[in-house]
C-alpha cells in the first residue's frame, strides 16, 4: 500500500492511458461485431466462423508485433495494440451477438414484418432491444478480457498499467506488480458493473415492479 | 525494415532452425510447456468439475472463477509468482500462472458435460443400483468427455498463446524469438516466430475440435439408417 500512496499520481496516469487504449477497441469492435452478426448472410456463416475463430487463436503479443508487417503501421506505439484489441473484441463479440440474435423468437419477427416494419425498423425496434440481455453478457466477457489483455501492450512500448508489471519485475518491487494487478482488476470490474447497469437501464420491462417478464 | 522476401529468406536459412534457440528446439519447448500446464490444470479442474456436476453443489465456483480469471492479467500474475517464489522456481511459477488461465474453461467443460446429460440417463443409472462412484466412472465421465475436450480446446488456445510470455522471466518457447527480435529490431524473426505460434495454435485447436466431435457421437449417435 505504501508504494501505491507514494506513486498514486503515476499509477493514475497509467490507468488513464490504459482506459483510453481499451475504450476505443471495445466500442468499435462491439459495433462491428453486432452489425456483422446481423448482416452476414447464412451462406457465409460457416466461413466467417472459421476465420474469426482462427483470428481469436492468434497470440496477442504475436498479433501486436505482426500487424506492422501486415498493414504497415509503426512497430512501436499504441496503434497496433488498439487495432489488435479491436480485432479480438470483434472476433469474440461476434459469437455472442449471433447467439443473442438467434434467441429472438421467429414469431416476434414475423409479427413485426406483418405490421409493415422495414428490415431496418425490425432491427432497431425489435431485434436489438430483445437481444440486449445476450449482447450485454457478451460485452461483459469481452470488456474483462480486453482490459486485461491490453496490459501485454506494455511489452511493445505502450505505457499502460502493464508497465507496472515490467518495471516492478525488473526492479523487484512486488508492491508495484500487486498495484498493477489490483488496478487492472478494479477497471475490469468497473466495466462489468457499468455494463450490468446499462443492461438494466436498457431493458426496464425485465425488472419493472420487481417482476421479470 | 520488413518485407515478405526477408521473411522467406529468414525461414530458408538453416541457422534459424538449429541449436538451442533455433525454431525446432523452441517449438518443442513451447509445446512441452503448454502440455505440462494443461496437464496440471486438468488434474485439478476435471475431477473438481465432475464432482460439482455430480453433486450439483459448488456451481458458484464454476461461474465465479470464470469471470474473475478473465480480469486478471496473466503477465502480472506470472511476475508476481516469480518474485514471490524466487527465480529458481520460475518454471513452476510459469506452470501455475498458465494453469490459472486453463482451469476455468476446463472446470466449466467438465461441469457442463455432466449437467447436460439427459436426466433419464443419470436417473436410470441410479435406478440400476449403481453407486455414486460407479455412476461417475461408467456413465457421467464417458458422456462428459466431449464437453471436457471442448473445455480443453479453449484452454489450449489461451495457454498456447500465453506461453509467449515465458521469455520475459528468462524461460524459453517460441516467445523467445518475439521478445529477442523486438529488442534487436529483427522484425523478420518476430513475425516468423509469431507465424509458427499461429500455425500450432490453429492445428492444435482443429485437432481438439475434431476429437470433440468424434467423442460427441457417443451421446448423440448418428441414426443407424442415416447415411453418413
Amino acid at each position: 500500500m505504501e508504494w501505491f500512496f507514494a506513486n498514486a499520481s503515476f499509477v493514475a496516469g497509467l490507468a488513464l492511458t490504459h482506459l483510453s487504449i481499451v475504450i476505443v477497441p471495445l466500442v468499435l469492435g462491439s459495433i462491428l461485431a453486432i452489425v456483422g452478426a446481423r448482416l452476414v448472410r447464412a451462406r457465409w456463416v460457416p466461413g466467417t466462423t472459421t476465420v474469426l475463430s482462427a483470428v481469436y487463436a492468434i497470440p496477442s503479443l504475436a498479433l501486436f508485433v505482426a500487424l506492422p508487417a501486415l498493414i504497415g503501421t509503426p512497430f512501436i506505439g499504441p496503434t497496433n495494440v488498439m487495432i489488435a484489441l479491436t480485432v479480438y473484441a470483434m472476433a469474440s463479440m461476434y459469437f455472442s451477438a449471433r447467439d443473442a440474435f438467434s434467441q429472438v423468437p421467429p414469431s416476434t419477427k414475423t409479427t413485426a414484418t406483418a405490421l409493415g416494419m422495414s428490415p431496418l425498423q425490425l432491427f432497431v425496434h425489435v431485434e436489438l432491444p430483445m437481444a440486449i440481455p445476450g449482447l450485454i453478457s457478451g460485452l461483459r466477457v469481452v470488456s474483462a478480457s480486453t482490459v486485461s489483455m491490453a496490459a501485454i501492450g506494455a511489452v511493445v512500448g505502450v505505457r499502460n498499467l502493464g508497465y507496472l508489471f515490467l518495471d516492478g519485475f525488473q526492479r523487484r518491487i512486488p508492491e508495484e506488480i500487486g498495484t498493477g494487478l489490483v488496478a487492472v482488476f478494479v477497471i475490469a470490474m468497473a466495466f462489468d458493473l457499468g455494463l450490468w447497469l446499462l443492461g438494466r437501464a436498457l431493458t426496464p420491462w425485465r425488472t419493472r415492479g420487481g417482476q421479470r417478464v | 525494415m520488413f518485407s515478405i522476401p526477408d521473411l522467406a529468406a529468414w525461414f530458408a536459412d538453416p541457422v534459424h532452425w538449429d541449436g538451442r534457440y533455433g525454431l525446432w528446439f523452441l517449438l518443442l519447448e513451447h509445446i512441452a510447456i503448454t502440455l505440462a500446464a494443461l496437464l496440471l490444470a486438468a488434474v485439478v479442474a476435471l475431477p473438481l468439475g465432475l464432482a460439482i456436476g455430480h453433486t450439483g453443489s459448488g456451481e458458484f465456483l464454476v461461474i465465479g472463477l470464470g469471470s474473475i480469471s478473465r480480469a486478471v492479467p496473466t503477465m502480472g500474475l506470472l511476475f508476481a509468482l516469480v518474485l514471490l517464489w524466487g527465480v529458481q522456481l520460475r518454471d513452476f511459477s510459469l506452470l501455475v500462472a498458465l494453469a490459472a488461465i486453463a482451469i476455468p474453461p476446463l472446470l466449466a467443460g467438465a461441469y457442463a458435460g455432466v449437467t447436460t446429460i439427459p436426466w433419464g440417463i443419470r436417473d436410470s443409472a441410479k435406478a440400476q443400483g449403481m453407486t455414486g462412484f460407479q455412476r461417475i466412472r461408467y456413465v457421467e465421465f464417458p458422456l462428459a468427455t466431449s464437453s471436457m475436450i471442448g473445455g480443453m480446446r479453449i484452454a489450449f488456445i489461451q495457454v498456447v498463446s500465453t506461453v509467449v510470455l515465458a521469455p520475459l522471466v528468462g524461460l524459453g518457447g517460441l516467445g523467445f524469438g518475439i521478445v529477442q527480435g523486438l529488442a534487436l529490431r529483427n522484425y523478420s524473426q518476430v513475425v516468423a516466430s509469431s507465424l509458427v505460434i499461429i500455425v500450432i495454435t490453429i492445428v492444435g485447436s482443429q485437432l481438439l475440435g475434431w476429437l470433440q466431435q468424434r467423442t460427441g457421437d457417443r451421446l448423440d449417435p448418428p441414426h443407424p439408417l442415416e447415411k453418413k
